[in-house]
């Protein structure tokens, strides 16, 4: 199959560090605030669905593309396809959504956009995105939820 | 303001609840969802569960503590429990996305994403698999019997809609096929009177047919700037006259649409009478709209909402209200989704769009936060109970609701 961006550009994986105080914790009981440092980390490994890297090596995901309030218990991330015509971006997004699905509490109210203008069809890939009854009826598709554990498997 | 009552809440399913459905004469309502079971739920009277309770004599009475007899007093105000009596399983492969009665109660309808949809007869206690409607070519996302139960109307992801015919043996044959929406079309819903079937669509439309020398024809499309839903539309639902029409959208409004007579054909024309907007915080999944003229709605911020029409005396009191609460939904979402932002919560919030032979302004009577933990799927008003609600959620659940008015 011919590769849609046969040669991305590659970046390095970023040390982070916390950039909260931690507090201290009252008698144990207190519940640590989700942020976006722990959401990063845990779409920065999803392998792209055409090459050998993680989402953070092909710049696909940022930190800074994170956004979480967890009192209002939301969740939003951007990401940045490699080409603006990638065919690839709704998978992409169907990664993290799931992956990000797996991973945080269910309270949390998630929105995956791609980064505006980064696109051809942003808006199209955006709607599919945060319709849940599609997402739904992907994840029964076996064949595409296959898609998905192959890239998830590096961000276990 | 009124207010909503959790009366029961119905544990079983295994997944997300997509949908529920009152039986026509409102003694058992079906449930489905992601764990590709249907349950039904059937009314157990409180008296019937106290059975030693009820016969008493007044000197039995008296000489029990008063304590004993205000809780008596109690069990009787209490509502009737509702019981699983039955589980709809090995059916179909995926997600039941909607469940249907058919007007006399005898069957049920299920659309699955496993692009088949079942129909269930309802005999001696059992409930058998009579017949499988396949067509579709992708995920059917609800079906819906038309109210003579001739007909069956059917939506699917393959953005058509089939209309289905009842034979008889438990045949259904295909009589129309109806291409014209351009995505996926999420819901289906038959006018009161049965001559026009409406379609929700992905493609931000609705669409209303009408049956013209044995064909189905789009008679109107609802869409369009400054008309029509930005975004998907996911559910609607008729008044109970079928004067009117309520849709609910992924936008985060709710619009009111009303039916006229064409002054030049003499044609029915539906128009835009209203829009809720500023209400709702995320994609408004599912409204109902009950015969006592409420307008139920279910979002994926948790919440329900009742809507009711504004008398002339209480429309400045609500308004007020409206006004309040539709600036405090728009402060809790902060440039979330840059939309709900563009639009002035306060001209539309208490809309003064109708005219009175159409009703007076849509004001919020209740709202209700955490009606689950999670998005709320489906609202639907009991047909014979009025004030009774069930919802259904991502959390599992279905609900019942008690309404309580505001106090006059």
């Amino acid at each position: 199959m011919e590769l849609i961006n046969p040669a991305p550009k590659l970046y390095e994986r970023k040390t982070t560090r916390r950039k909260r105080v931690e507090q201290p914790v009252d008698g144990g009981e207190q519940r640590e605030p989700i942020d976006a440092l722990e959401v990063f980390e845990h779409i920065r490994d999803i392998v792209d669905p055409e090459h050998p890297y993680t989402l953070e090596q092909l710049n696909v995901v940022t930190e800074e593309q994170v956004e979480v309030d967890d009192v209002a218990g939301t969740v939003q991330v951007r990401f940045t396809p490699t080409v603006e015509h990638c065919s690839m971006a709704t998978l992409i997004g169907l990664c993290i959504r799931v992956k990000l699905l797996r991973a945080l509490p269910p309270r949390f109210k998630t929105d995956i956009l791609l980064t505006p203008g980064s696109h051809a069809s942003e808006a199209a890939v955006n709607k599919q995105l945060a319709d849940k009854e599609r997402v739904a009826a992907a994840l029964e598709n076996p064949n595409l939820l296959q898609m998905v554990d192959r890239c998830l498997r590096g961000a276990a | 303001m009124g207010s909503l009552e959790e009366v029961q809440c119905l544990e079983g399913h295994t997944d997300r609840v997509w949908q529920v459905a009152w039986a026509p004469s409102g003694d058992m309502l079906a449930s489905c969802g992601g764990d590709r079971t249907v349950r039904i739920w059937r009314r157990q009277p409180t008296s019937s569960q106290q059975p030693a309770e009820q016969p008493q004599t007044p000197q039995q009475a008296e000489q029990q503590p008063a304590e004993q007899q205000h809780q008596r007093q109690q069990q009787q105000q209490q509502e009737d429990r509702w019981v699983c009596s039955a589980i709809l399983e090995d059916t179909h492969s995926r997600t039941i996305r909607s469940v249907c009665w058919s007007p006399t109660g005898r069957f049920l309808a299920t659309a699955s994403f496993d692009r088949t949809t079942a129909i269930w007869q309802h005999q001696g206690g059992v409930w058998e698999n009579v017949a499988l409607l396949e067509g579709h070519e992708s995920e059917v996302k609800e079906v819906a019997w038309n109210p003579n139960g001739c007909l069956i109307a059917t939506c699917s992801r393959d953005k058509t809609v089939w209309l289905w015919e009842a034979q008889p043996g438990n045949e259904y044959e295909v009589v129309d096929v109806k291409h014209g929406h351009s995505q996926d079309v999420k819901c289906v819903r038959w006018h009161p009177q049965g001559e026009v079937l409406a379609s929700a669509s992905y493609d931000d439309s609705i669409k209303l047919w009408v049956d013209e020398d044995d064909e189905w024809v789009c008679a109107q499309t609802l869409a369009g700037p400054g008309v029509g839903h930005t975004s998907t539309v996911w559910e609607l639902a008729f008044d109970a006259e079928g004067r009117r029409m309520v849709s609910c959208s992924d936008d985060g409004t709710l619009k009111i649409w009303a039916c006229r007579k064409d002054a030049g054909r003499g044609q029915l024309r539906w128009q835009l009478l209203s829009t809720l907007t500023g209400y709702h915080g995320r994609t408004v999944f599912t409204v109902d709209w009950s015969k006592e003229g409420l307008i139920a709605s279910g979002c994926a911020d948790n919440a329900i909402r009742i809507f009711g029409e504004a008398t002339a005396d209480s429309a400045a009191a609500m308004d007020a209200e409206a006004v309040a609460a539709a600036a405090d939904a728009a402060a809790a979402e902060p440039g979330l989704r840059g939309l709900f932002m563009q639009q002035q919560p306060q001209q539309q919030s208490c809309d003064s769009g109708g005219s009175s032979s159409e009703g007076g302004p849509f004001c919020l009577l209740c709202k209700r936060e955490q009606a689950h933990p999670l998005d709320v799927n489906c609202v639907r008003w009991h047909p014979t109970d009025p004030g009774l609600l069930a919802s259904a959620g991502d959390d599992c659940c279905v609900r019942l609701w008690r309404w309580h008015p505001p106090p006059a």
